[in-house]
Protein backbone atom coordinates (compact mmCIF):
# COMPACT_ATOMS: atom_id res chain seq x y z
CA UNK A 1 0.00 0.00 0.00
CA UNK A 2 1.46 3.32 -1.09
CA UNK A 3 0.41 6.76 0.04
CA UNK A 4 1.36 10.06 -1.56
CA UNK A 5 0.29 13.59 -0.82
CA UNK A 6 0.03 16.70 -2.93
CA UNK A 7 -0.90 20.23 -1.98
CA UNK A 8 -3.40 21.69 -4.43
CA UNK A 9 -4.63 25.26 -4.74
CA UNK A 10 -6.93 26.78 -2.14
CA UNK A 11 -5.46 24.80 0.74
CA UNK A 12 -6.60 21.42 -0.53
CA UNK A 13 -4.54 18.38 0.42
CA UNK A 14 -4.80 15.46 -1.97
CA UNK A 15 -3.84 12.14 -0.46
CA UNK A 16 -3.62 9.31 -2.96
CA UNK A 17 -3.79 5.69 -1.84
CA UNK A 18 -2.45 2.94 -4.08
CA UNK A 19 -2.94 -0.75 -3.45
CA UNK A 20 -5.06 -2.97 -1.24
CA UNK A 21 -6.67 -1.30 1.74
CA UNK A 22 -6.97 -4.54 3.67
CA UNK A 23 -5.79 -5.02 7.24
CA UNK A 24 -2.13 -4.91 6.21
CA UNK A 25 -2.70 -1.95 3.93
CA UNK A 26 -4.54 -0.09 6.67
CA UNK A 27 -1.67 -0.67 9.08
CA UNK A 28 0.76 0.64 6.48
CA UNK A 29 -1.01 3.96 5.93
CA UNK A 30 -2.73 4.71 9.26
CA UNK A 31 0.10 6.69 10.82
CA UNK A 32 0.66 8.88 7.79
CA UNK A 33 -3.08 9.34 7.24
CA UNK A 34 -3.48 10.48 10.83
CA UNK A 35 -0.57 12.91 10.54
CA UNK A 36 -2.05 14.38 7.37
CA UNK A 37 -5.48 14.59 8.97
CA UNK A 38 -3.95 16.37 11.93
CA UNK A 39 -3.32 19.48 9.88
CA UNK A 40 -5.44 19.29 6.71
CA UNK A 41 -8.54 21.43 6.50
CA UNK A 42 -9.66 20.32 3.06
CA UNK A 43 -8.82 16.71 2.37
CA UNK A 44 -9.33 14.97 -0.95
CA UNK A 45 -8.86 11.22 -0.55
CA UNK A 46 -7.93 9.85 -3.96
CA UNK A 47 -9.06 6.22 -4.19
CA UNK A 48 -8.50 5.71 -7.92
CA UNK A 49 -5.74 3.17 -7.38
CA UNK A 50 -7.25 1.37 -4.42
CA UNK A 51 -7.87 -2.18 -5.60
CA UNK A 52 -9.48 -3.53 -2.43
CA UNK A 53 -11.32 -2.10 0.55
CA UNK A 54 -12.44 -4.13 3.55
CA UNK A 55 -14.06 -3.11 6.81
CA UNK A 56 -10.69 -2.63 8.51
CA UNK A 57 -9.61 -0.38 5.69
CA UNK A 58 -12.73 1.71 6.15
CA UNK A 59 -11.36 2.78 9.51
CA UNK A 60 -8.33 4.21 7.76
CA UNK A 61 -10.66 6.56 5.95
CA UNK A 62 -13.16 7.26 8.72
CA UNK A 63 -10.75 8.10 11.54
CA UNK A 64 -8.75 10.74 9.62
CA UNK A 65 -12.00 12.16 8.27
CA UNK A 66 -13.26 12.50 11.83
CA UNK A 67 -10.15 14.44 12.77
CA UNK A 68 -10.57 16.84 9.86
CA UNK A 69 -14.30 17.29 10.51
CA UNK A 70 -13.67 17.91 14.20
CA UNK A 71 -11.70 21.02 13.26
CA UNK A 72 -14.39 22.24 10.93
CA UNK A 73 -12.70 20.89 7.81
CA UNK A 74 -14.07 18.95 4.86
CA UNK A 75 -13.29 15.56 3.34
CA UNK A 76 -14.31 14.13 -0.02
CA UNK A 77 -13.61 10.76 -1.60
CA UNK A 78 -12.50 10.69 -5.21
CA UNK A 79 -12.54 8.08 -7.91
CA UNK A 80 -13.20 4.70 -6.27
CA UNK A 81 -13.74 1.82 -8.65
CA UNK A 82 -17.10 0.09 -8.72
CA UNK A 83 -16.37 -2.53 -6.05
CA UNK A 84 -14.63 -0.12 -3.70
CA UNK A 85 -17.55 2.27 -4.08
CA UNK A 86 -19.92 -0.58 -3.29
CA UNK A 87 -18.10 -1.15 0.00
CA UNK A 88 -18.28 2.56 0.80
CA UNK A 89 -21.99 2.71 0.04
CA UNK A 90 -22.82 -0.51 1.87
CA UNK A 91 -21.09 0.86 4.95
CA UNK A 92 -23.14 4.04 4.73
CA UNK A 93 -20.12 6.33 4.90
CA UNK A 94 -21.07 7.92 1.58
CA UNK A 95 -23.83 9.81 3.39
CA UNK A 96 -21.16 11.66 5.36
CA UNK A 97 -18.21 11.68 2.97
CA UNK A 98 -19.32 12.54 -0.55
CA UNK A 99 -17.97 10.43 -3.39
CA UNK A 100 -16.97 12.14 -6.61
CA UNK A 101 -15.69 10.78 -9.89
CA UNK A 102 -14.93 14.14 -11.43
CA UNK A 103 -11.89 15.89 -9.98
CA UNK A 104 -13.27 19.36 -10.56
CA UNK A 105 -16.45 18.43 -8.73
CA UNK A 106 -14.46 16.93 -5.88
CA UNK A 107 -12.43 20.10 -5.53
CA UNK A 108 -15.54 22.27 -5.76
CA UNK A 109 -17.11 20.26 -2.95
CA UNK A 110 -14.22 21.21 -0.71
CA UNK A 111 -14.61 24.95 -1.22
CA UNK B 1 11.12 -26.86 -10.78
CA UNK B 2 10.45 -30.27 -12.22
CA UNK B 3 8.68 -28.98 -15.28
CA UNK B 4 5.45 -30.67 -14.27
CA UNK B 5 2.14 -28.90 -14.47
CA UNK B 6 1.83 -26.38 -11.65
CA UNK B 7 0.34 -27.96 -8.56
CA UNK B 8 -3.21 -26.98 -7.74
CA UNK B 9 -3.83 -24.89 -4.67
CA UNK B 10 -4.55 -26.70 -1.48
CA UNK B 11 -8.29 -26.62 -0.83
CA UNK B 12 -7.60 -25.88 2.82
CA UNK B 13 -5.66 -23.10 4.52
CA UNK B 14 -4.92 -23.05 8.23
CA UNK B 15 -3.82 -19.84 9.90
CA UNK B 16 -3.12 -18.83 13.46
CA UNK B 17 -5.23 -16.32 15.34
CA UNK B 18 -3.13 -13.28 14.51
CA UNK B 19 -4.31 -10.47 12.28
CA UNK B 20 -0.92 -10.58 10.55
CA UNK B 21 -1.77 -14.10 9.35
CA UNK B 22 -4.58 -12.67 7.22
CA UNK B 23 -1.86 -11.77 4.71
CA UNK B 24 -1.78 -15.49 3.87
CA UNK B 25 -5.29 -15.21 2.50
CA UNK B 26 -4.38 -13.18 -0.56
CA UNK B 27 -2.07 -15.56 -2.41
CA UNK B 28 -4.35 -18.47 -1.57
CA UNK B 29 -7.48 -16.76 -2.88
CA UNK B 30 -5.66 -15.48 -5.93
CA UNK B 31 -4.54 -19.00 -6.80
CA UNK B 32 -7.98 -20.49 -6.23
CA UNK B 33 -9.56 -17.73 -8.27
CA UNK B 34 -7.21 -18.30 -11.18
CA UNK B 35 -7.79 -22.05 -11.13
CA UNK B 36 -11.56 -21.67 -10.98
CA UNK B 37 -11.89 -18.77 -13.45
CA UNK B 38 -13.37 -16.54 -10.79
CA UNK B 39 -14.15 -13.03 -12.07
CA UNK B 40 -12.33 -10.14 -10.40
CA UNK B 41 -15.48 -8.79 -8.76
CA UNK B 42 -16.26 -12.15 -7.19
CA UNK B 43 -12.69 -12.47 -5.96
CA UNK B 44 -13.07 -9.03 -4.39
CA UNK B 45 -16.30 -10.15 -2.69
CA UNK B 46 -14.65 -13.31 -1.37
CA UNK B 47 -11.81 -11.27 0.08
CA UNK B 48 -14.17 -8.80 1.77
CA UNK B 49 -16.07 -11.62 3.42
CA UNK B 50 -13.11 -13.78 4.41
CA UNK B 51 -11.17 -10.85 5.84
CA UNK B 52 -14.19 -9.92 7.91
CA UNK B 53 -14.99 -13.49 8.97
CA UNK B 54 -11.43 -14.24 10.05
CA UNK B 55 -10.90 -10.95 11.84
CA UNK B 56 -14.17 -11.60 13.69
CA UNK B 57 -12.91 -15.00 14.82
CA UNK B 58 -9.59 -13.53 15.99
CA UNK B 59 -11.01 -10.47 17.74
CA UNK B 60 -14.34 -11.75 19.04
CA UNK B 61 -14.18 -15.55 19.00
CA UNK B 62 -10.64 -15.97 20.32
CA UNK B 63 -10.64 -12.49 21.92
CA UNK B 64 -7.20 -11.77 20.46
CA UNK B 65 -5.69 -14.84 22.10
CA UNK B 66 -2.77 -15.76 19.81
CA UNK B 67 -1.78 -19.20 18.58
CA UNK B 68 -5.26 -20.64 18.04
CA UNK B 69 -6.13 -22.31 14.75
CA UNK B 70 -8.55 -21.18 12.08
CA UNK B 71 -9.15 -23.40 9.07
CA UNK B 72 -10.56 -22.12 5.81
CA UNK B 73 -11.70 -24.65 3.26
CA UNK B 74 -12.76 -24.01 -0.31
CA UNK B 75 -15.07 -26.36 -2.19
CA UNK B 76 -15.53 -25.44 -5.85
CA UNK B 77 -18.91 -26.28 -7.32
CA UNK B 78 -20.32 -26.07 -10.81
CA UNK B 79 -21.30 -22.45 -10.52
CA UNK B 80 -20.16 -21.48 -7.06
CA UNK B 81 -17.33 -21.49 -4.56
CA UNK B 82 -18.15 -22.49 -1.01
CA UNK B 83 -15.84 -21.32 1.76
CA UNK B 84 -16.06 -22.83 5.23
CA UNK B 85 -14.33 -21.17 8.18
CA UNK B 86 -13.88 -23.29 11.29
CA UNK B 87 -12.37 -22.39 14.64
CA UNK B 88 -12.12 -23.79 18.15
CA UNK B 89 -13.36 -20.68 19.89
CA UNK B 90 -16.25 -20.38 22.33
CA UNK B 91 -19.62 -20.00 20.70
CA UNK B 92 -19.68 -16.92 18.50
CA UNK B 93 -22.29 -16.40 15.83
CA UNK B 94 -21.29 -13.41 13.72
CA UNK B 95 -24.67 -13.45 12.01
CA UNK B 96 -26.38 -12.85 15.34
CA UNK B 97 -24.39 -9.70 15.99
CA UNK B 98 -26.68 -6.74 15.63
CA UNK B 99 -25.74 -4.65 12.67
CA UNK B 100 -26.30 -0.97 12.69
CA UNK B 101 -29.84 -0.28 11.67
CA UNK B 102 -30.06 0.15 7.91
CA UNK B 103 -31.11 3.60 6.94
CA UNK B 104 -30.24 5.08 10.30
CA UNK B 105 -27.52 7.32 8.97
CA UNK B 106 -25.56 9.12 11.68
CA UNK B 107 -25.80 12.88 11.63
CA UNK B 108 -22.06 13.40 11.63
CA UNK B 109 -18.94 11.40 11.09
CA UNK B 110 -18.20 11.69 14.79
CA UNK B 111 -21.24 9.45 15.33
CA UNK B 112 -20.35 6.98 12.58
CA UNK B 113 -19.77 3.67 14.36
CA UNK B 114 -16.53 1.94 13.46
CA UNK B 115 -17.89 -1.46 14.39
CA UNK B 116 -20.91 -3.29 13.09
CA UNK B 117 -20.20 -2.60 9.41
CA UNK B 118 -18.56 -5.93 8.74
CA UNK B 119 -21.66 -8.07 8.92
CA UNK B 120 -23.44 -5.67 6.59
CA UNK B 121 -20.60 -6.07 4.10
CA UNK B 122 -20.72 -9.87 4.40
CA UNK B 123 -24.46 -9.93 3.76
CA UNK B 124 -23.94 -7.69 0.74
CA UNK B 125 -21.05 -9.55 -0.85
CA UNK B 126 -21.70 -13.22 -0.06
CA UNK B 127 -24.34 -15.16 -1.91
CA UNK B 128 -25.36 -16.80 1.33
CA UNK B 129 -24.09 -17.14 4.89
CA UNK B 130 -24.74 -19.88 7.41
CA UNK B 131 -23.51 -20.37 10.96
CA UNK B 132 -23.25 -23.67 12.79
CA UNK B 133 -22.09 -24.29 16.34
CA UNK B 134 -19.76 -27.30 16.47
CA UNK B 135 -19.01 -29.41 19.55
CA UNK B 136 -15.71 -27.62 20.03
CA UNK B 137 -15.93 -24.57 17.86
CA UNK B 138 -17.78 -22.66 15.20
CA UNK B 139 -18.37 -23.03 11.49
CA UNK B 140 -19.29 -20.25 9.09
CA UNK B 141 -20.19 -21.23 5.54
CA UNK B 142 -20.14 -18.63 2.77
CA UNK B 143 -21.28 -19.29 -0.78
CA UNK B 144 -20.32 -17.21 -3.78
CA UNK B 145 -21.93 -17.61 -7.17
CA UNK B 146 -19.36 -17.74 -9.94
CA UNK B 147 -20.65 -16.50 -13.29
CA UNK B 148 -18.05 -17.50 -15.85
Amino acid sequence: MQITTEELADGITRVALDGRLDIAGAAAVDLKMNIIAGSAKKLLVDLQKVTFLGSMGLRSIVLPARAVHSRGGKVVLFGPDEMVESVLKTSGIDSLLPIHHDLAAAIAALQ
Amino acid sequence: MSGETAAKSEPRLTIQSRLDDLALLWPWIESLSAENAVPADTQFAICVCLEEALSNVIRHGYRDQPGRPITIECAPGTDELVFTVEDQAPAFDPLAVAENAPGAAPASIADFPLGGRGIRLMRKFAGSLAYQRLPGGNRLTMRFTVQR
